[in-house]
């Protein structure tokens, strides 16, 4: 049997990544034997408040993998918004493509079979530096957010040094 | 951005057999069941990608009718080949399909849309069936095909 697609496609893009790295985060997989499943560690982006911290997160992508997203999910602990508190990341672009006839005026927004590994993880740095609060994963942190700043800056550095300590 | 409505996904009605729970609808076909495992033997002897899909039986009429209707809509979009002689500039100008980010070889069955971009027919079939825009783009495909075909 064939080579399905999806894996062909995923292998590409390992070996793209491991030859020509991208600034901000590092991919490989959680087993080399499994390719639909990646591990990427994320740099907390300078002049955000996750600066100097290094959060692990897992991608699980489906068979049909680029037709459907990838689900992302934070291993190490980190408080966002758009995060939720078990690590689920929330962001339009890893949403299904709708399907009905007018789907297509949020289009742009979810997910596309153009994304990659580098696209998603472009998306979630921009993300932990802009997060958008008008629907969020995490209420807490998106309340704190907005009302109480500093408890949320506060919170989001004790996840930065416990990921410095994870990784040391 | 960070977009998570809660119930965001309840319009998300997959009208496609996911991974795993694909089923057809003529059990009783043995070939049938090949299909999903010699997808690109069998298209090439198709030509014609989308009417290789088979719908979930337990769909409603209403979606499956839609679906069909998809696959017209799809079957009107204009059909190449790759470094063929009536290939266009356009296909002159892409190099590879960039959702399987493949290169165009010559030969390869070519699928146009409005907006100009090319993709691989067994690529972008399948992904028109879930959203009827352009990946690079996201150029509706195609309001306009959509009335005029609605009107037929």
């Amino acid at each position: 049997m064939a080579e399905p697609q999806s894996s062909l496609l995923l292998k590409k893009q390992l070996g793209e990544l491991n030859k020509n790295p991208v600034e901000g985060f590092s991919a490989g997989l959680i087993d080399e034997n499994d390719i639909f499943r990646w591990e990427v560690l994320i740099i907390g982006p300078p002049d955000t408040l996750y600066e100097g911290g290094f959060f692990k997160a897992h991608l699980y992508f489906p068979k049909e993998y680029p037709l459907r997203p990838p689900r992302m999910k934070f291993v190490t602990e980190i408080w966002h918004p758009n995060i939720e508190k078990n690590g689920d990341v929330c962001i339009s672009i890893l949403h299904e493509p709708g399907d009905d006839k007018w789907g297509y005026e949020k289009a742009s927004e979810r997910w596309l079979p153009v994304h990659t590994v580098e696209t998603i993880l472009i998306s979630v740095i921009s993300m932990l530096a802009d997060p958008n609060d008008e629907s969020p994963a995490n209420v807490d942190a998106a309340k704190e957010w907005r009302e109480a700043y500093p408890d949320f800056k506060r919170k989001v550095a004790r996840c930065v040094r416990k990921s410095q300590e994870d990784c040391s | 951005m960070g977009n998570c409505l809660k119930g965001s996904r309840a319009d998300d009605i997959s009208l496609l057999p996911e991974a795993g729970e694909r089923e057809y609808s003529s059990t009783s076909n043995p070939a049938s069941s090949h299909l999903n495992l010699n997808l690109g033997q069998e298209r090439s002897i198709l030509h014609s990608p989308v009417s290789s899909y088979h719908l979930k039986p337990n769909l409603s009429e209403e979606e499956q009718i839609k679906i069909a209707k998809r696959i017209v809509l799809i079957n009107h979009l204009p059909i190449g080949t790759f470094g063929g002689s009536g290939s266009s500039s356009a296909s002159a100008e892409s190099k590879e399909c960039v959702i399987c980010m493949i290169e165009f070889v010559t030969g390869d069955q070519i699928r146009y849309l409005p907006c100009l971009h090319i993709y691989h027919a067994r690529c972008i079939d399948d992904w028109l069936i879930r959203s009827l825009c352009c990946p690079s783009c996201m150029e509706p495909v195609d309001a306009a095909l959509l009335v005029s075909y609605d009107q037929d």
